[in-house]
């Protein structure tokens, strides 16, 4: 084709679409930090890591084309909630694969994998300092990698990940947090090319944090990072796993450092995701999976099929009122203090 | 002992013969298999790799000459239009540049024996490029090596032979840059920022890109930069 159209959204302020972004979102303190934006910017100079997104230099650089503003799952912030529709709901634990709680995330990868229905993922793998970096999976075998399975309650750059993936493969799963999958269904809509995201796992979550805040607030308790094996949220209770032992936490004590993105997220469940994945709602061991598209279906199929994962009955209840009580300590718009 | 230094005597006067033999026998009848640089030149073939020259006519600004360079030799200067320079401190006479070439605009000479007074002068534009240098001829043989079932020889013949090489004749292949998945385009018009020949236009009211196929030269240099890679080189007939 010689010639075509391109739509531009529609601008709130008179500003280069960067900074329509800045008022709008970052501005406001809404920013999920899912990095969409990072992802899409043409000129690269979104920036975002351990730090709030940002774009130094905006007024010169920015070519004012819209991308993020279109892909911004916070633009225009409509806060999804509840469970959402599934197909099923099972709780599960993978025989094969070690993660945080079943490893179903591992194993929905792996399946996916081998059954051709992915060419490859993109996972969050951490180094010894739990610092967060984007690995591709393109091998199953990758997956037993301690490092690379598991929960980092650390930002991650997998979107930008996921864009370089969609530019040379055809089929591509990634697991991400409920706003990055608002944010990749937002790219899916303006951008065709991202239709090459087969598979959204998506994670239960309540909230991220930066690694820097994160690492400094177990300072003050006493834990180094370098030593821990494992984190873990379990029942309002933030688990830090030891060689030598173990320390807890009521979560309410994160309060301070919890980015202000998430405070206005009610989204618990992913329910934009093919298949959102979570502990709340089985027993110490397995994950709740709910199966939300036919391609998800398609894996879970397989995965009991094949013998890969041990399955039992989840509790739905436990997840709702998860979800209804993510709803209401993150009311949006935000509640004015005092 | 006294016949022992007898037998001696003999060894070395027959050594002396045969080095006399040797001697008259080169000097009528040769079978060296060296060459006499600078007074012989050894013929090359069609593809030698020597210094290149560069037709500026042909350029069209494509770029793809400095990215393959392996050496990272090629430095684009802009002129009527961004030409390529090569510093031949760092040439590895791989010849990379003169294959992409996607129109001939470079090719190779036969000349590869140069003397350059400093390193500065090593480093040639594209306007010193134009020509082939200038080489004083010293020889008047063309020395060819010969390998038939007998062994191998040289042979030598009263002639010079022409450095400068014909030009490949690159078949016509025209293409042009065509947006293949319009519906990932972001819209950021990287492609009308970079294109060397105006040949792609926004129209910022109806915000609508066009791709114009008569003054699209097929760079690629869109289809390699569009962060969505939406755009593609197809050819045209």
């Amino acid at each position: 084709m010689q010639e075509w159209q391109i739509v531009l959204p529609e601008k709130k302020h008179k500003k280069k679409f960067f900074g329509n972004l800045l008022e709008e979102v970052i501005k406001p303190a809404i920013c999920s930090h899912c990095t969409a934006c990072a992802a899409i910017c043409p000129v690269k100079g979104i920036t975002a890591g351990d730090r709030p997104i940002d774009f130094p230099n905006w007024l010169k650089d920015c070519v004012d084309c819209g991308a993020c503003v279109k892909v911004c799952p916070r633009w225009d912030y409509r806060p999804l909630g509840g469970v959402g529709s599934y197909i099923e709901m099972f709780s599960a634990r993978s025989k094969r694969f070690l993660g945080q709680d079943g490893a179903m995330v591992t194993e929905f990868t792996a399946t996916a994998l081998e059954e051709g229905i992915v060419e490859r993922a993109i996972f969050v793998a951490r180094d010894e300092e739990w610092r967060t970096r984007t690995v591709s999976i393109i091998d199953p075998e990758q997956l037993k990698n301690r490092k690379i399975t598991g929960t980092k309650y650390s930002f991650a750059d997998v979107l930008p990940a996921v864009k370089e993936a969609v530019l040379d493969s055809k089929a591509v799963a990634f697991v991400g947090t409920p706003c990055m999958i608002s944010a990749l269904r937002k790219m899916q809509r303006s951008f065709r090319k991202f239709e090459r995201v087969k598979l959204a796992i998506g994670l239960f979550c309540t909230e991220n944090f930066y690694h820097s805040q994160l690492s400094e607030f177990l300072a003050k308790k006493g834990v180094a990072m370098k030593d821990v094996l494992k984190t873990d949220i379990k029942k309002g209770k933030f688990i830090v796993k030891k060689a030598d032992g173990e320390i807890t936490f009521p979560v309410k004590e994160l309060d301070g450092i919890i980015p202000p993105g998430c405070k206005v997220c009610q989204d618990f469940s992913a329910v934009e995701a093919d298949v959102s994945v979570g502990s709340v709602g089985s027993e110490a061991g397995f994950s709740t999976v709910l199966v939300r598209s036919d391609i998800a279906k398609r894996i879970a199929d397989a995965i009991r099929a094949r013998g890969y994962a041990e399955f039992r009955d989840a509790s739905l209840e436990a997840v709702k009122k998860l979800c209804d009580y993510k709803v209401k300590i993150h009311p949006y718009p935000p509640k004015k203090e005092g | 002992m006294k016949v022992e230094f007898k037998a001696r005597r003999l060894d070395l006067l027959r050594m002396h013969l045969d080095v006399i033999r040797e001697a008259f026998k080169q000097a009528v009848a040769p079978d060296r298999v060296t060459v006499e640089y600078p007074r012989e030149r050894k013929k090359y073939p069609a593809n030698f790799r020597g210094i290149i020259v560069f037709d500026k006519d042909k350029c069209i600004s494509c770029f793809r000459c400095a990215h393959i360079c392996p050496a990272n030799a090629i430095q684009m200067t802009f002129y009527e239009k961004a030409w390529p320079g090569i510093d031949y401190t760092k040439c590895i006479f791989c010849h990379f540049c003169v294959d992409s070439c996607p129109t001939g605009a470079l090719r190779s000479t036969k000349i590869h024996d140069i003397a350059f007074a400093t390193m500065g002068e090593m480093k040639l534009n594209a306007v010193q490029m134009l020509k082939a240098p200038e080489l004083t001829r010293e020889d008047s043989f063309t020395v060819e090596y010969v390998v038939d079932p007998q062994g191998w020889r040289l042979e030598k013949k009263a002639e010079i032979d022409e450095l400068a090489l014909e030009q490949f004749i690159i078949p016509e292949k025209r293409r042009v840059s065509v947006c293949v998945d319009p519906e990932s385009c972001l819209g950021c018009r990287l492609c009308v920022e970079l294109c060397p020949n105006d040949a792609i236009s926004v129209d910022r009211k109806a915000n609508k890109l066009n791709i114009l196929p008569e003054k699209c030269t097929g760079c690629g240099i869109c289809v390699r930069n569009c962060p969505m890679k939406v755009l593609e080189l197809k050819e045209v007939k």
